[in-house]
């Protein structure tokens, strides 16, 4: 009987030993396919989309009145209609010479690594080329990796600017911050049904700012009998979204323009980039240093909810850290996978897989059948531990491998002490003070992992839930496994 | 007594001289930084079909004599090549070019094919994400320390915790300063499994005090 049970339990250890290495096949659409999850891997072992962003030699056409002040919508007038209006052309560029300092690409690159940490990006690297200014980072590649590096080229330049004269009335030195809120609507107050799910693009002024903001809501006052296409600065009242309202400003300005001229309503345009994101005036002056811009519309779809999140979180990350000194192009933007190759990587597997072995083996030469019997609980431990990274989600990184090292050398000491203490003692109290030693001597390494598992840096967080999982494993696995296995082989004596 | 002295003394002598060394190589020739974090050269080619990175090495060996490489599979497809060596010349680049159009059947020119430069990754940005977690972690560890022995005096376990860690970490850099063991990937993780057995070792011998001391206060008692 006693032996069944011993050979039940082992014959379960090998089981799931074999179901973690070799995995399950079941026959899907005329192939076989491996009904076990496979690992999640991190940049450093599967491969990272690189992006190369090049300092931009680019010019802008800007055309000026006779004041010098600069005309918008005049790109389409021909050489000889500029001359008789009295308009001059002229190309700048977008980098001037004295931009263009080592000083300014470092701040960049800082500007680029502080915009991806807000971006709860958590795996990235970033390099500059001193001499010639370009940038190259690797990232994650991952459903968000293009709206990320639609983020990084943005300068994040903000300007609000009197739409007639031009004056620049604030800029980035005004935020304080910039973040994304969102709201839940309903059709009425009275009402239970859901239109939908608002996303805003908050920003916060400082107190300079919001003094500057409350002195343009009372001088840009909206005129009364204004029609519907003028806009407010209560974000429910916009419909549509940062690119919608592009849209509808170039089609709603020429009557705005016109109306101006009729009712003398003066009006702001915040642009980002250099691109009018919004033109409009006050409806009351704002006293609260907040402007909340509601981007896209009230939708219950998940995925527009998100594109919108997206759309307003890189606005928000481009304007929340300081703007790039240097405005820049995207140059390569393309997958680079790992110089770790899939080959590689099964020989790592391999290479595990022996150590585990000759670690087995060595118990069964030291402790005969007892040893045996922990060789064989020392795999199967090894094997759970791979099947609760694959399900528990872990992103495998190089750290991550080094984790499962270290949890496998502990195994090894764990086992290694209560077999030596069972020299002495039955297996109970072997298994008692083992516990109590063992698990006193790694509490620092158990409050330093689980110090690494909730930090935003994949790397680290890797190899903290390997660990985490692995200690939790030799303790749980240890008492109701080895322990039980252990018992019934000298209670078999 | 004496010869344990004499190791303990030994061992002390031969740690600050490895300091010592590991601080002028530093200061010297600083570290060796694996090829992917120097400055490097890359070459791109379109090959139009899936390969095997061993075929290109073969390839680089030939044309590169033998200097380290890193042959990386572009795009979702992998049908592009990335090499990437210290230094490419233009006569390099187009052997490449060569070797790879015979044994892939290709039409790639030499003259439409770029040496990019690959920028450096700085030491600090590899060492950088760690710090905070590693700094806190060490905190939270020296109160619990001073907590759990505070019999064996605070005082004691507060240097010798903060000394135990920074110079095992400090010992470790230098030996792979003057070894010029190339620092890349694989360093900050040995790092941390270095410091987290620097705990487990002293939270050993503390506790072999506290026993010796609770111990005592029995047979007092």
């Amino acid at each position: 009987m006693k032996k069944i049970k011993i050979l039940t339990i082992i014959l379960a250890v090998i089981l799931v030993a074999m179901v973690a290495f070799l995995g399950i096949y079941t026959k899907t659409q005329n192939r076989m396919e491996n009904k076990i999850e496979g690992y999640s891997y991190a940049m450093d072992i599967k491969g990272a989309r690189t992006v190369t962003l090049k300092v931009s030699d680019g010019t802008k056409t800007v055309i000026k009145d006779s004041e010098g002040k600069e005309v918008n919508d005049a790109e389409n007038l021909t050489d000889e209609e500029l001359a008789e209006k009295g308009y001059t052309k002229e190309e700048n560029t977008y980098n001037p010479e004295e931009v263009l300092t080592i000083e300014n690409y470092k701040k960049t690159k800082e500007i680029i690594e502080e915009r991806l940490k807000k971006l709860n990006i958590q795996n990235y690297i970033v390099r500059l080329n001193e001499t010639t200014g370009d940038i190259t980072i690797e990232l994650e590649e991952n459903d968000d990796t293009d709206y990320i590096v639609s983020n990084l080229q943005t300068t994040g330049k903000f300007e609000i600017i009197d739409t007639e004269t031009k004056e620049v009335l604030m800029n980035n030195d005004d935020i304080k911050l910039a973040n994304v809120m969102y709201s839940n609507n309903s059709n009425s107050s009275t009402s239970t049904t859901n239109s939908g799910t608002s996303v805003y693009l908050n920003i916060e002024f400082n107190k300079e700012g919001s003094k500057k903001l409350e002195e343009i809501t009372k001088t840009y006052v909206k005129v009364e009998d204004k029609t519907s296409d003028d806009t407010s600065e209560d974000a429910d009242e916009e419909d549509d979204g940062i690119e919608g309202k592009i849209e509808e400003e170039v089609d709603a300005e020429p009557e705005t323009e016109s109306e101006d001229k009729d009712a003398t309503e003066k009006t702001i345009t915040m642009k980002v980039d250099d691109e009018d994101i919004v033109t409009t005036s006050f409806e009351e002056p704002i006293e609260i240093g907040k402007l909340q811009l509601t981007v896209g519309q009230a939708t219950t779809d998940t995925k527009t909810l998100k594109d919108y999140v997206q759309q307003a979180s890189n606005m928000a990350t481009a304007l929340d850290v300081e703007n790039m000194p240097v405005k820049y192009e995207i140059g390569e933007n393309e997958y680079v996978a790992s110089d770790i190759t899939t080959k590689e990587l099964h020989e790592i597997k391999y290479a595990f897989a022996v150590v585990v072995l000759i670690a087995a083996g060595i118990l069964c030469i030291r402790f005969k059948t007892k040893g045996i019997i922990s060789g064989i609980a020392y795999i199967g431990l090894f094997a759970i531990l791979m099947l609760l990274i694959r399900y528990t989600n872990v992103v495998l990184a190089i750290d991550g491998l080094f984790g499962i090292a270290l949890v496998l050398i502990l195994e090894y000491i764990f086992i290694n002490k209560i077999l030596g203490k069972m020299k002495t003692l039955n297996v109970k109290e072997a298994v008692k003070e083992s516990y109590k030693e063992f698990f006193i001597r790694i509490i620092p390494i158990a409050i330093a992992v689980i110090t690494f598992c909730f930090i935003k840096w994949i790397p680290i967080s890797s190899f903290g839930m390997v660990m985490f999982w692995g200690i939790s494993l030799i303790a749980i696995y240890n008492f109701a496994i080895f322990q039980n296995l252990l018992r019934i082989k000298t209670e078999n004596k | 007594m004496k010869k344990i002295d004499n190791k303990k003394k030994i061992m002390l002598i031969i740690s600050a001289a490895i300091l010592l060394a590991g601080i002028i190589v530093i200061a010297t020739l600083g570290f060796n930084f694996d090829l992917r974090y120097q400055e490097t050269k890359r070459v791109e080619l379109f090959l139009d079909k899936q390969f095997e990175v061993s075929d290109i090495k073969q390839i680089t060996n030939e044309v590169l004599d033998n200097s380290p490489v890193v042959i990386q599979k572009v795009e979702e497809f992998e049908d592009t090549v990335a090499i990437t060596a210290k230094d490419i010349t233009e006569e390099q680049k187009n052997n490449l070019v060569t070797k790879i159009n015979e044994k892939y059947g290709t039409e790639l020119s030499a003259d439409t094919t770029e040496i990019t430069v690959v920028p450096h990754t700085r030491g600090r940005d590899l060492v950088k994400p760690y710090i905070m977690p590693l700094l806190i972690a060490t905190l939270i560890i020296v109160v619990y320390m001073l907590i759990r022995y505070y019999k064996v005096g605070a005082l004691t376990v507060l240097l010798a915790t903060i000394i135990g860690v920074d110079f095992t970490q400090a010992l470790l850099f230098s030996i792979i300063a003057i070894t010029r063991i190339p620092v890349g990937r694989l360093t900050m993780p040995m790092i941390i499994v270095i410091y987290l057995l620097t705990l487990v070792v002293l939270t050993n011998v503390f506790e072999n005090k506290l026993e010796k001391i609770k111990l005592t206060e029995k047979k007092n008692k």
